[in-house]
């Protein structure tokens, strides 16, 4: 866990919290807070078990209430990994986007870096029973269009 | 703060900017849930709704507060209304979780709280600040009391896990220290004619009398520790009666060490215009407004009507839903006019034959991420040892606030203290979790500030808005760019869709936003009704 809290980036809001004073504890048994961590590499697990399942459940089994959240599990539009980048990149219906610039000022955003962005997508297509074939790469995720640019 | 929506985009920004780095985790709440806009509420007292065409209907999709208040209007107008709700209960996000309560969150994990009698915690909104006339109208209309709501506490704590070795400090110790410090040099400067070519020498000197007063400085305009200082931070030993009653001076905190701690942060929480005394709280949980709509309105709503398609044409709109407990069924009810209150995120994944316009807005909202946890404790330790007595302790922890009860003060048995509430990046790991890891986490967190709590603690219950069934978050984020590009189109009414909800307001996340939204809907709807006649 500490290599998470290492390796997450969540620059936005961070930076907002702690000059908030809202955030931002060292205490030694909050590593796995990856909100107060700025290196960019977390790995898709990671990614994965502390922001995307709190929505997408443990399994990826998704769920349903008046809405739903979309079941990744056995999703055939995984087939495409430049659906589900743009997604998490631009966000959908009520998800938020995860891949908002720096520079642009969005107050409770979470902000993933294109290597993030790949290896989360990588995670779930190839988790949870989907076997799609074919990592992404941060490069690849670069070249897609991002929001607010 | 401004309240000028049209304000060029950089100076909301640079606003925003300012908030975060001047205020506390209030500000930060608060900067969230109005990015920037404290506008005061545009309520202008009850809705004139005269002239409602014989027989026409409205269909409210929500028995939230916009939804429930947009109906006692329309009723009392004349109007025929149903209200679908999803829920078996009224209120929405208006909601107090007390003992005996289940939440079943989405994914399935159920709670069930087993606060004591009388305790409870609000999950979602849980103070009305003065100005919004709206809420506190209804409040009134419908006989529910109110008590005050404490934003600020004077012997509640600033906390920074990285400061004073990670002890509290109380706020009023930081607060005199740093602005009697701020006061000296200001005074100071003044006297060193620093400011000569900004303030004219006569006001030079009414501005040391006020620095004098405002920092609780000394004849010679130095902060240092003497009764008056002592008067604003509060005495080493108070003094009293008797004998051994003369007091002992405290003495003040270096301004380097509260430079460093960044705890001056937190002082200005309670000079937010959303936040500034008085505020309230209904008696018994922010949840009896919704109760007392629910009882008002009584059978125009029908519970656990989970909406799967919304449809309308030039006679009139139809809405097939499913009763919960009976999956698979398909009911449908009809009107001519309809009122959607329901969260975009859900609206967003229900067909509704609107422009694409409006679809778009519905479409462009996402939601935030927030969770509240209440923990009981089998004694009122913060009031029995500590003398803390309602009000919020902020802190740089990942919990932000600890949020005493404002009520009940000295009761015996046990208490209820808000011991999360969480934003952001952190919310969503705390909505990762199951419920019982994020009590545990919030249990742990609290410890660093309450050392009794885990000597103390009985149970607790932890509401994740993004795992809320009903909402699928805590409310609409708001951006000035998605402001410019959908806002007016969520709001324009769509052939015979009205939408309403904080999200169709300025006043994000707030109650207030989903009265005045409702108001402002039904008054637009009203004058098509009349426009039209009974039936189009």
């Amino acid at each position: 866990m500490n290599a998470l809290f290492r390796r997450v980036k969540m620059r936005r809001l961070a930076a907002l919290l702690v000059a908030a004073g809202a955030a931002a504890s060292t205490h030694a048994d909050d590593s796995i807070f990856i909100s107060r961590s700025s290196i960019s590499d977390a790995g898709g697990a990671d990614i994965y078990g502390h922001i995307c399942q709190g929505c997408h459940m443990p399994q990826g089994q998704g769920a349903v209430g008046a809405g739903h959240y979309p079941k990744l599990a056995g999703d055939p539009a995984l087939v495409s990994w430049q659906y589900v980048a743009l997604t998490v990149l631009a966000g959908k219906n009520g998800m938020p986007a995860f891949g908002v610039p720096a520079d642009q000022f969005i107050l409770g955003a979470v902000q993933l870096s294109d290597a993030q962005v790949a290896e989360v997508v990588n995670y779930v297509r190839s988790h949870f029973g989907n076997k799609w074939k074919g990592g992404v790469t941060a490069d690849q995720v670069a070249a897609l269009p991002h929001p607010g640019k | 703060m401004e309240n000028n929506s049209a304000a060029p985009s950089p100076s909301r920004r640079d606003l925003l900017r300012m908030i975060g780095v001047t205020a506390g985790g209030a500000a930060m709440y608060q900067a969230m849930s109005s990015l920037g806009l404290a506008a005061d509420s545009p309520y202008r007292g009850a809705v004139d709704l005269q002239g409602a065409p014989a027989g026409a209907s409205v269909l409210i999709l929500g028995a939230g507060i916009a939804g429930m208040c947009a109906a006692y209007e329309l009723r009392n107008a004349g109007y025929q209304v149903q209200v679908l709700e999803f829920n078996g209960r009224a209120g929405g996000r208006n909601w107090s979780l007390r003992g005996g309560d289940s939440y079943t969150e989405l994914g399935g994990l159920t709670q069930q709280c087993r606060f004591d009698k009388d305790l409870y915690i609000n999950p979602g909104p849980w103070r009305i600040p003065y100005h919004h006339r709206g809420m506190l109208s209804y409040c009134k209309r419908l006989g529910v009391p109110l008590e005050p709501f404490l934003q600020v506490n004077y012997n509640a704590y600033l906390h920074s896990s990285r400061a004073f070795g990670g002890r509290p400090r109380r706020y009023r110790e930081i607060k005199a220290d740093y602005q009697g410090h701020v006061a000296e040099l200001l005074s100071k400067a003044t006297r060193q004619n620093a400011l000569d070519g900004s303030v004219s020498k006569e006001d030079q000197e009414k501005l040391l009398e006020s620095l004098r007063g405002w920092g609780a400085l000394d004849k010679n305009n130095a902060y240092v520790s003497n009764n008056t200082s002592s008067e604003r931070r509060g005495y080493h030993k108070d003094p009293g009666g008797g004998l051994t009653a003369s007091p002992v001076l405290s003495e003040p905190i270096g301004l380097a060490d509260i430079l460093d701690s960044k705890l001056w942060q937190g002082i200005a929480a309670g000079d937010i215009f959303d936040m500034q005394t008085a505020l309230f709280q209904p008696v018994g949980g922010m949840g009896r407004v919704g109760e007392a709509f629910g009882r008002e309105l009584g059978p125009l709503i029908r519970y656990n009507s989970k909406v799967t398609a919304i449809h309308q044409d030039d006679r009139g709109v139809n809405v097939a839903y499913e009763d919960t407990r009976k999956p698979g069924t398909q009911l449908n009810a009809g009107a001519d006019w309809c009122l959607c209150t329901i969260p975009l995120p859900i609206l967003a994944q229900i067909p509704m034959n609107v422009g694409p316009a409006l679809a778009a807005a519905i479409s462009a909202v996402p939601y935030a991420s927030a969770v509240k946890v209440g923990l009981q404790f089998k004694r009122r330790f913060w009031e029995e040892d500590e003398h803390i007595y309602g009000g919020i302790t902020y802190t740089d922890l990942p919990i932000t606030t600890i949020s005493y009860p404002n009520t009940g003060f000295h009761s015996g048995g046990k208490g209820v203290l808000l011991g999360a509430y969480i934003w952001g990046a952190n919310a969503m790991e705390f909505t990762a979790m199951t419920p019982d890891e994020r009590v545990r986490k919030a249990v742990d967190y609290g410890s660093q500030i309450h050392p009794q709590y885990p000597q103390e603690f009985d149970n607790g219950v932890a509401v994740a808005w993004h795992r809320s069934p009903f909402t699928m978050g805590c409310f609409g984020m708001w951006t000035e760019h998605t402001r410019a590009k959908h806002y007016d189109d969520l709001c324009q009414i769509d052939g015979r869709i009205a939408l309403a909800g904080e999200h169709a307001s300025y006043i994000s996340g707030w109650q207030e936003g989903a009265v005045t939204s409702a108001l402002d809907a039904i008054g637009r709807l009203h004058q098509r009704a009349v426009a039209q006649g009974v039936k189009a």
